[in-house]
């Protein structure tokens, strides 16, 4: 029987007439309504920012977790449904400590952002004797910071397994206004300081709510402290520089 | 069905206790034939002896007598232990004959896919030791290896290839190389008449080379024939002779002292 | 028993190892590392063949020599050379040095209860461009150091290495100390004069000598270049440059 258009999205591995797979781009769709989260990579550095939307004045603020170590040299922060990327990230570990346990070395930013993608694909009816997949695409992005022999890099991963490496790049809800804003005020020389600064006031100018230490959260891949979430009292005395 | 379920899941014995006249618990366990598993051949039955190869100006040659053993019996005495594979490569076997055998059937198959894929490729002599030297490794790495020590050679592309693989997966390639006794009594005689002369030793030569060889074989190695086969592979292709009977002389015996059936 | 029988049932198990022979060594420079290897391949007392190589190229700065059961070398060097392909497909980059020798380590060890019956002396450049040799044992032990020998020979080569390289029982003249690190033309003399030697002493080493010579970018050759016999395998001029030194043993 013709499959009308609109049944093209009831399986997630079925493509449309015209070339699409529309559950992977729902997905992506998905992405834009998870809170907004930037990266801005700098020659000193990599920084990681996102907002904590704090619907609540019972919630603890603190536990929402939106930027994650994956290895000493690599961080990543999340937009989307935030619980598909404990998969990925769990992976992206398991994968570094593989890395280093085979090699001992450091894995690289882009081999790691590569081996979270290659999960991406893994969703559909699952055969016999193959491994369980997942139903559907994961509802997440990521930006993946770290440091390697090429020095700092930001990569971003999207529901349909593409990773593009950026200077500075936005996701989620305030992305569009927030990535126009960095590529006004990104440049190459940009110092670590400036960086987090940059990534305060982006943030600040998407967010609904009044910026503070609560709703926000920094975290940064350095060559000398590898990957660090900023604590309060810093973040404080950055929001207070802005 | 057993109605003892002490018996459920054992091998029957119908040769101990078969009414079942002890009681329960002193009914001694049947042994189980393969408790310890399945047994691997860990021993050479039906056996050849020595190989010989050497490369020659235009090839290179083998030679395998036509002799099977069980033991020290001369079971077999038109054994051919020299193999064809594809149009270029010979493959020589000394070792468990039915070894060999299995080797011979494999290959055999595996020139036969490769022939139906018609894509113009077949296996040269290279690739026939490679591919042999990963089945032994392989069955070494199995605890359960093929029993043999086996000679490659041909001649492709203008060059020749001689190589050995045996039971352990252990390979080289030599200008001469001999397996078994071959690798004590051939040996010295083919290093000093190939070893650096491969591209001026005529074919003529190199076919007396062997015929000497085979001969001293015959005459000191026991479990050897006067009877043996030669292939020839060269740029026309694998030739394996009719059987060559080795002459010999013992007269000589007669004056011979100190050893043998003499008496005084 | 002389009347047919067995005292104790009888059971023949398959051994799947022998000793091949011969010996390889590696000395490390400041800027070089020098890996060399003989030649002969033998099973008891028979010499299989004078030329089966022991020394093998990964990459352009890494050199790998194997000994011990012939079969399991080629294997083993078959295997980290697949590993070595696709670590360069995901990471876009020849394995540096030390990730090689870790990784030699994992597969050895993977293989903790039917070992690879083989010694493993890896040489080559550092990221940091100074030469280095790391040995293994047949389970996946390693360390750097700056010379190693194995193989039959070890126990003659060694004890002559710790004395010429690391200057053990040797004093150094009053005020003076002795260098940490040898030129190359010292060094080849030293491989040189180490396989010569065991050549004349150990029944299973001679016929044919490899050396291989890895030195850092930028680096001098040190005349190695110009000598004669030697085979330049660098796969650019102005990397990391590879050379091959073959020399007869005796055969005897």
């Amino acid at each position: 029987m013709f499959l009308t258009r609109s049944e093209y999205d009831r399986g997630v591995n079925t493509f449309s007439p015209e070339g699409r797979l529309f559950q992977v781009e729902y997905a992506i769709e998905a992405i834009k309504l998870g809170s907004t989260t930037i990266g801005v990579r700098t020659p000193e550095g990599v920084v990681l920012g996102v907002e904590k939307r704090v619907q609540s004045p019972l919630l603890e603020a603190s536990s929402i977790e939106k930027i994650m170590e994956i290895d000493r040299h690599l961080g990543c922060a999340m937009s989307g449904l935030t619980a598909d990327a404990r998969t990925m990230i769990d992976h992206a570990r398991v994968t570094a400590q593989n890395h280093a346990f085979t090699y001992d070395e450091r894995i690289k930013v882009e081999s790691v952002t590569q081996a979270v993608c290659d999960l991406a694909l893994r969703f559909g009816e699952s055969v016999h004797d193959e491994d369980a997949l997942m139903s559907r695409p994961f509802g997440v992005a990521l930006l993946i910071a770290g440091i390697d022999e090429n020095g700092p890099q930001l990569f971003h991963t999207d529901p349909s397994g593409t990773f593009v490496r950026y200077d500075a790049k936005a996701i989620g809800s305030g992305s569009e206004a927030a990535q126009s804003e960095l590529q006004d005020k990104w440049h190459k020389q940009m110092s670590l300081q400036e960086a987090q600064i940059l990534t305060l006031r982006v943030l600040k100018q998407v967010m609904e709510e009044k910026l503070d230490h609560h709703n926000v959260q920094l975290a940064q891949v350095t060559p000398d402290k590898g990957f660090e979430i900023i604590n309060e009292v810093r973040l404080k005395e950055i929001i207070d520089l802005m | 069905m057993d109605h003892f379920p002490t018996n459920w899941g054992r091998p029957r014995n119908d040769a101990f206790d078969p009414y079942a006249t002890y009681p329960l618990h002193q009914r001694a366990t049947a042994k189980d034939t393969f408790a310890e598993g399945v047994q691997h051949t860990q021993q050479p039955i039906v056996t050849g002896t020595s190989v010989i190869g050497i490369m020659f100006k235009d090839g290179v040659m083998l030679a395998a007598d036509n002799l099977a053993s069980y033991g020290s019996l001369a079971r077999f005495k038109d054994i051919q232990r020299l193999h064809p594979v594809g149009s270029s490569t010979v493959l020589g076997a000394s070792g468990d004959m039915s070894d060999f055998q299995a080797l011979q059937a494999i290959l055999d198959d595996l020139t036969t896919d490769e022939f139906t894929y018609q894509d113009g490729h077949d296996l040269g002599p290279a690739e026939v030791h490679e591919y042999l030297s990963r089945v032994m490794y392989a069955r070494r790495s199995k605890m359960d290896p093929l029993w043999n020590s086996l000679l490659v050679g041909g001649f492709r592309d203008g060059k020749r290839f001689l190589g050995y693989v045996d039971l352990l997966g252990t390979t080289y390639s030599a200008p001469s190389i001999a397996t078994g006794y071959g690798a004590y009594i051939a040996i010295p005689l083919l290093r000093a008449a190939v070893d650096g002369k491969e591209d001026t030793l005529t074919e003529d030569a190199a076919r007396a080379l062997l015929h000497e060889c085979m001969r001293v074989l015959f005459y000191r190695d026991a479990r050897s024939l006067d009877k043996y086969q030669l292939a020839t592979v060269t740029a026309d292709g694998v030739r394996i002779s009719d059987q060559i009977p080795i002459e010999t002389e013992w007269r000589f015996a007669e004056g011979i002292r100190g050893y043998g059936a003499q008496t005084q | 028993m002389p009347d047919g029988s067995f005292a104790h049932s009888q059971q023949r198990s398959f051994n799947p190892y022998t000793d091949n022979g011969g010996t390889i060594l590696a000395i490390a420079g400041a800027d070089f590392t020098v890996i060399a290897g003989d030649t002969r391949q033998s099973e008891g007392y028979s010499i299989q063949t004078r030329y089966a190589p022991k020394v093998f190229r990964l990459t352009d700065r890494a050199v790998l020599a194997v000994n011990g059961f012939a079969a399991d070398g080629n294997m083993f060097v078959k295997k980290v050379k697949q590993r070595l392909e696709w670590y360069r497909h995901a990471h876009a980059k020849d394995m540096p040095l030390r990730a090689i020798a870790r990784l030699i380590q994992t597969m050895l060890y993977a293989q903790r209860f039917f070992p690879y019956y083989v010694y493993n002396i890896l040489g080559g450049i550092e990221e940091d461009g100074t030469g280095a040799v790391y040995s293994f044992d047949p389970v996946g032990s390693y360390e750097r150091e700056a010379c190693r020998a194995a193989g039959a020979a070890q126990s003659l080569v060694q004890p002559f290495l710790d004395n010429q390289i690391y200057f053990k029982n040797q004093t150094a003249a009053p005020g003076q100390s002795h260098p940490t690190h040898l030129p190359l033309p010292d060094v080849l003399a030293i491989v040189i004069d180490s396989f010569t030697s065991a050549t004349e002493r150990h029944i299973e080493v001679g016929d044919g000598l490899e050396i291989y010579v890895v030195v850092a970018k930028g680096r001098s050759p040190q005349g190695l270049d110009t000598m004669r016999g030697v085979q330049e395998m660098s796969a650019r001029p102005d990397g990391d440059r590879m050379f091959v030194i073959r020399r007869d043993l005796k055969k005897d």
